[in-house]
């Protein structure tokens, strides 16, 4: 996971937000103890009013959560968003995870119309661009739990 | 409430468009002026102004009112800019209305003016840290549109809102901004050619999302003891409140990534917060409204906005607006302006023009897009990250 097939390293694009290892890809999050509310990004507290915001911790949320909606988006975004390849038409969709939170992240691995509100999905990186180096810069992603065969990759095997 | 009851005496608006040969002062200063003509009021009788921050305009735009001022001529007065997202006007005109309320001063100036940037509207920072704005952008593309998008399938997948049920929305709004001298779309549209435009993020079309659009809209407020003075038609300000969002809404608001999966408290809780605070405080209900200019930033929001601002229960926007009931003739006229399908967001701008539309509606100035014997009359706005105004209005 951490090499990719040149040996060149997989690279948050941004860090502390989501984490990989044996046991697969992982959104970084906190836990208010007082609250009970969890936060993403873990930096971003929002408390529920009155809170102590005593005993916050650092989590990792659960690999997989349900699909509570998604949308393709057809049209290349502006910067700051950088790709170095052609990815529109892509797959936003809002994963719920068990800890009680919905995550918004790019889907990859499936068409749109193989999605369905209630699905279960699970976290995973989805390259970016390369920098200099030639270093992966990667994001994180969300794709079907269950991948059946005629699930196609929607960048066309660009990624 | 109490305090001074304060009335709405002048009105102008710069028409929404694409103009970049214009900078925002020449849009303000042109709203500025024709309000203050439709007042019949002079320049030095204006005791405060309160200007919505332009935001794309560098320190000129977050200092919008002292520059618009200058333009005048500088009087002294207190000047105060503020920003609300799209909020930003309702804002500045709340500001404005409590300054009269308060007893402090007798007129008041609001003033919004926005040029938008070209395309989508992106990150004003690169600090990830501070700002989740540029998260959203950086690690997952999401411009606006994708935020209206989800919150849209989830209705789909809730009530059965279907694809028709959106292209309707822009053929009945387009239908109105044809009528509009200020609005800048105005092609009447057929549900087929709304149907068959580009995909911008399914469900979503072309023409079920606004586009970003320049404008400037003035207004300018006094006491109701002395509106009779300047007009025979004062519009009375029933309530001019702001909301924020409640802990546990679960919309996913823009610039967020994430959002509670289990509802504690409304979806779009800051605009359920600002319309109940204006109903409370005018003692005016939703079904006292004759006309309702709410912010139809696609065609979910229009659906959308009519139960959360109480006009019917949940899952039933759909039924009202395929009944007519949302037409002008029917239970209450709904965007008679043409909506935002009809001028494009202007960020700064917009909550003011709504608040003028309604003005000229409840004057009985708007002609053929005119709404019969309309006294009260209710502009709502949305806005990024959780902020939201409502005003409503009396003949």
């Amino acid at each position: 996971m951490e090499e990719n097939r040149k040996g060149k390293k997989k690279v948050p694009a941004l860090p502390d937000l989501f984490t990989w290892g044996e046991d697969g890809v992982h959104l970084m999050s906190s836990h208010c103890g007082s609250c009970g509310t969890y936060f993403f990004p873990m930096y971003h507290e929002q408390h529920k009013p009155g809170c102590s915001r005593q005993g916050i911790e650092k989590v990792l949320l659960s690999k997989e959560g349900k699909l509570a909606s998604y949308t393709t988006q057809y049209y290349m975004p502006p910067p700051p968003f950088k790709t170095d390849r052609e990815i529109t038409p892509y797959i936003v969709g809002l994963v719920e995870f068990p800890e009680g939170i919905q995550i918004a992240g790019i889907v990859v691995e499936c068409k749109s119309d193989q999605l369905k509100i209630g699905m279960v999905m699970k976290t995973t990186t989805f390259t970016l661009y390369h920098d200099q180096e030639g270093e992966e810069m990667v994001t994180w992603a969300f794709q079907p739990a269950k991948v059946s065969e005629s699930w196609n990759d929607p960048s066309g095997g660009r990624g | 409430m109490t305090g001074r009851e304060v009335a709405i005496i002048g009105v102008g608006m710069h028409p929404w468009g694409k103009f970049s040969q214009k900078s925002f002062v020449d849009l303000g200063v042109d709203a500025i002026a024709k309000a203050l003509a439709d007042a019949n009021i002079e320049w030095k009788k204006i005791e405060t102004i309160c200007s919505g921050i332009y935001i794309w305009g560098g320190n000129a735009g977050h200092l919008s009112g002292q520059y618009l001022a200058s333009v005048f001529g500088e009087t002294g007065i207190p000047i105060v800019n503020v920003y609300n997202a799209c909020a930003t006007g309702a804002s500045a005109l709340r500001l404005a209305y409590l300054s009269i309320v308060s007893g402090q001063i007798d007129v008041a100036l609001a003033i919004g003016v926005d040029l938008s940037p070209e395309g989508f509207l992106t990150a004003k920072s690169d600090n990830p840290r501070q700002d989740r704005d540029v998260l959203r952008w950086r690690m997952v593309g999401m411009p606006n549109p994708i935020y209206w998008a989800l919150e849209c399938r989830k209705r789909m997948q809730k009530f059965g809102t279907t694809e028709v049920d959106l292209a309707r929305v822009k053929v009945l709004l387009s239908q109105y901004g044809a009528k509009n001298p200020n609005a800048r779309y105005k092609k009447v549209y057929t549900l087929e050619e709304v149907l068959t435009s580009k995909m911008v993020c399914d469900p979503l079309r072309l023409y079920e999302v606004c586009a970003t659009s320049d404008g400037a809209a003035a207004l300018i407020l006094c006491t109701v003891d002395k509106a009779r003075q300047y007009t025979s038609k004062p519009i009375t300000i029933a309530a001019s409140t702001i909301g924020s969002a409640i802990y546990g809404d679960p919309t996913l608001r823009i610039s967020a990534l994430s959002a509670p999966a289990k509802a504690e408290a409304p979806l779009l809780s800051e605009s359920y917060s600002s319309s109940q605070q204006a109903y409370r405080l005018s003692g005016i209900g939703p079904e006292h409204i004759d006309v309702l200019e709410l912010p139809d930033n696609s065609s979910w929001h229009y659906l959308q906005y009519l139960e959360t601002c109480g006009f019917c229960p949940e899952g039933q926007a759909e039924r009202m607006l395929q009944d007519g009931e949302t037409r002008i003739g029917g239970r209450i006229a709904v965007c008679p302006s043409g909506g935002f399908s009809s001028f494009g967001e202007a960020i700064g701008a917009q909550a003011i023009w709504q608040v003028a539309e309604v003005v000229m509606q409840l004057r009985g100035q708007c002609g053929p897009r005119q709404v019969e014997k309309a006294k009260v009359g209710m502009a709502q706005t949305y806005g990024l990250m959780g902020n939201s105004g409502t005003t409503i209005l009396k003949a």
